[in-house]
């Protein structure tokens, strides 16, 4: 195993609402390699965008990074590698900006908003790369067009001068990919970056990112709750339920053995060709309210298919299946440890 | 761009024209005229025995007793024409001539007073956004609040005793007395600019609540826009995002509404003139209307409309200059 440039332990985001402590990010622990791909994979608000903007330190409020660490491994220009925990950066301060857009770079959701309406497209890209190269005006400019071309937009020394609400979809998304590449990033975040366009969009900009992947050789964190995204680009997958990863390997691995229930139930409920429409599978039941969720037991067992007697008891707890391959559910524990568990859940009440 | 300033400005004669009618028409619409209030006030002074057709031949001297679109007529084509907007029966002098006099003042005024309360509620507002529900968010809101509370006039006062109590000077009027009739100089201008700040305060504190507000509602809806998330994730410090994205997007609103400030600054000119005896249009627009002196009232309303008006083409030409979503649909 390499390295990995950035190591996630026991992160938990808390929003503190009006009507209580929303535990959005609950405990997640991740890997990510240089130059690899990670799918996190979820349902809508189980936390992976939040997730994901807490390695930026951008976590709106009242959302508030409570506990973990985040290890980044930040090459110096002499070649020797600095260890920097993310976690323990001032979310204002200096550091974590130098690392915002030349580090890590992060392509949103939604281009149409993602981007300033009232700023040409140029402006909103020179500006980033004046910010961390210190480049001329001009300099940066060609930059600028020089990045758009490699994003595949035509004519691309006049629409640097375009507004973005004159600009499709898909050419929103390339400038908004051309702009966080434009620095060299280490490791790109993309946060459900097709969801918002249409499908023949979609695969362009798929086939896009994973050729600029393969040319800068950057660190790819995919959010997306499409599975057929995953199994196109990932090397790794995660797989969050509730704030936490409940599943974790190689993406081979997830397609073909997985182990959580959750796990399972996602990859059936993927439509594919040539099924008759009844025989498709959703999930039975729904994401529980963020202020009900269950506390010390099995947060997916309501849902599950496979529950049995203790998972309404003992909160699993994430066990390595192989060493690359890690589950948290209480059909993988250890039978005794988890019998103990049982009956020390029993004897507190 | 250009279809986009023509229609406007096309609307805005347009506008222009309605609006002098309905002053016309609404200045005629109290029962009697300026004849019957001249012949009552003769009668009250003592004189019991008029001529039978006196107030007939002073009707038709003015010609008052023609057809209100014939009066209506005249009075347009002479404005249009001459420049000439009536005469004043009360002050015995034409209605140009009070006008030139009275609305330079009125427009320092306002114009002073537009600039005090953007200084001053902008800021705070964009300072409130940022720290919402913060101490000084509230205690902003709360001094605000107050000065929106307090009438203009109770305030007026309040500053009057304040002036002549601690600094030994009754700032009534714009002027010392020693500069009233003097020429222009750099003296005079400074004894206007410290007469001048008691109104400007006064106006302006109204109006800075509001702004207050809807600067920061405004910039609360654009501070959680995923555009800004995008500025943030490219390592711009705080200061320098938060104007050159929230901020810009936030003040659109403003500009387009420029314009309309004039009439509300004009009211409240009124009351704060009459108190501090200050030499402006309000106090003037006022008496006329209340003595029926029709062609100064209708001249004032019709000027401070259009310029209502002009003012309004403005905003719209800057929201086109500053918003490319207007400038290039």
């Amino acid at each position: 195993m390499t390295t990995p440039l950035l190591e996630v332990t026991d992160l938990k985001i808390h929003f503190f609402t009006d009507e209580g402590v929303v535990k959005a990010v609950d405990g997640v622990d991740l890997t990510i390699e240089r130059g690899k791909t990670l799918c996190l994979v979820g349902e809508s608000g189980c936390g992976k965008s939040v997730t994901s903007r807490a390695f930026m330190q951008i976590i709106r409020k009242p959302g508030k990074l409570v506990d973990g660490s985040m290890l980044y491994r930040f090459k110096k220009d002499d070649g020797t590698d600095e260890i920097i925990d993310l976690a323990k950066l001032d979310p204002k301060g200096k550091p974590i900006r130098q690392i915002r857009g030349q580090e890590i770079a992060m392509i949103f959701q939604e281009p149409m908003t993602s981007l300033s309406l009232m700023h040409t497209v140029g402006q909103q890209i020179t500006e980033l790369i004046r910010l961390h190269t210190g480049a001329t005006k001009h300099e940066a400019r060609n930059r600028a067009i020089e990045m758009l071309q490699r994003v595949g937009i035509p004519k691309p020394d006049r629409l640097i001068d375009e507004y973005p609400f004159r600009l499709s979809g898909g050419m929103r998304q390339r400038a908004m990919i051309a702009m966080a590449l434009s620095c060299n990033p280490t490791m790109l975040i993309a946060d459900e970056p097709t969801t918002a366009l249409d499908v023949t969009t979609q695969a362009q900009i798929l086939d896009l990112m994973l050729e600029l992947q393969n040319d800068y050789g950057m660190a790819l964190l995919f959010i997306t709750h499409d599975l057929g995204v995953v199994a196109e680009i990932a090397d790794d997958v995660a797989v969050m339920y509730l704030g936490k990863i409940v599943e974790r390997s190689d993406a081979d691995t997830i397609f073909n053995n997985p182990k959580h229930p959750y796990t399972q139930a996602l990859l059936r409920s993927i439509p594919k060709i040539a099924m008759q429409r009844d025989e498709l599978e959703p999930i039975k039941g729904m994401v529980p309210s963020p202020f009900r969720r269950p506390v010390n037991i099995c947060q997916f067992q309501p849902r599950c298919n496979q529950r049995f007697e203790a998972c309404s008891r003992v909160e699993p707890v994430s066990t390595l299946i192989n060493e690359n391959h890690s589950v948290r559910c209480l059909l993988y524990e250890d039978v005794a440890a988890v019998h103990q568990a049982d009956t020390e859940a029993v004897a507190h009440g | 761009m250009w279809q986009y300033i023509l229609r406007r400005f096309t609307y805005m004669i347009f506008t222009v024209w309605i609006i002098s009618l309905i002053t016309f028409a609404v200045i005629q619409l109290p029962p009697g005229d300026y004849v019957s209030t001249m012949v009552s006030q003769m009668i009250n002074s003592g004189m019991d025995e008029l001529p039978p057709d006196f107030e007939q031949e002073v009707r038709a001297q003015y010609g008052l007793d023609q057809p209100i679109y014939v009066q209506y007529y005249k009075w347009m084509r002479n404005i249009i024409r001459d420049g000439e907007f009536g005469y004043s029966w009360i002050y015995r002098r034409d209605a140009k001539d009070i006008m030139v006099e009275r609305l330079p003042a009125s427009f320092a005024i306002s114009a002073f007073s537009v600039l005090f309360i953007w200084m001053i509620a902008l800021p705070i507002g964009i300072y409130s956004a940022v720290k919402q529900y913060s101490l000084a968010d509230y205690t902003f809101t709360l001094i605000g609040f107050i000065g929106l509370a307090v009438p203009n006039f109770l305030f007026a006062l309040i500053l009057l005793f304040i002036s002549y109590k601690y600094m030994d000077q009754a700032m009534i009027g714009l002027y010392s007395q020693k500069y009233e009739t003097a020429p222009w100089s750099l003296a005079k201008f400074w004894d206007l600019v410290k007469h001048l700040w008691i109104p400007v305060v006064i106006i302006g504190t109204s109006g800075t609540a509001g702004l207050i507000r809807t600067m920061r509602a405004n910039l609360l809806d654009e501070l959680n826009k995923p555009y800004v998330d995008t500025a943030r994730s490219k390592g711009l410090s705080e200061t320098t995002l938060l104007w050159r994205y929230p901020v810009r997007h936030a003040l659109n609103p403003f500009i387009s509404t420029i314009g309309w400030i004039l009439p509300s600054l004009i009211a409240g000119e009124l009351i704060v003139s009459i108190v501090l005896n200050l030499p402006t249009s309000g106090p003037v627009i006022f008496n006329s209307l209340m003595d029926q002196d029709m062609y100064v009232a209708a001249g004032f309303i019709l000027i401070l409309s259009t310029l209502t008006v002009l003012g309004t083409f403005i905003s719209d030409l800057m929201l086109a200059l500053l918003d490319p979503r207007i400038r290039l649909s």
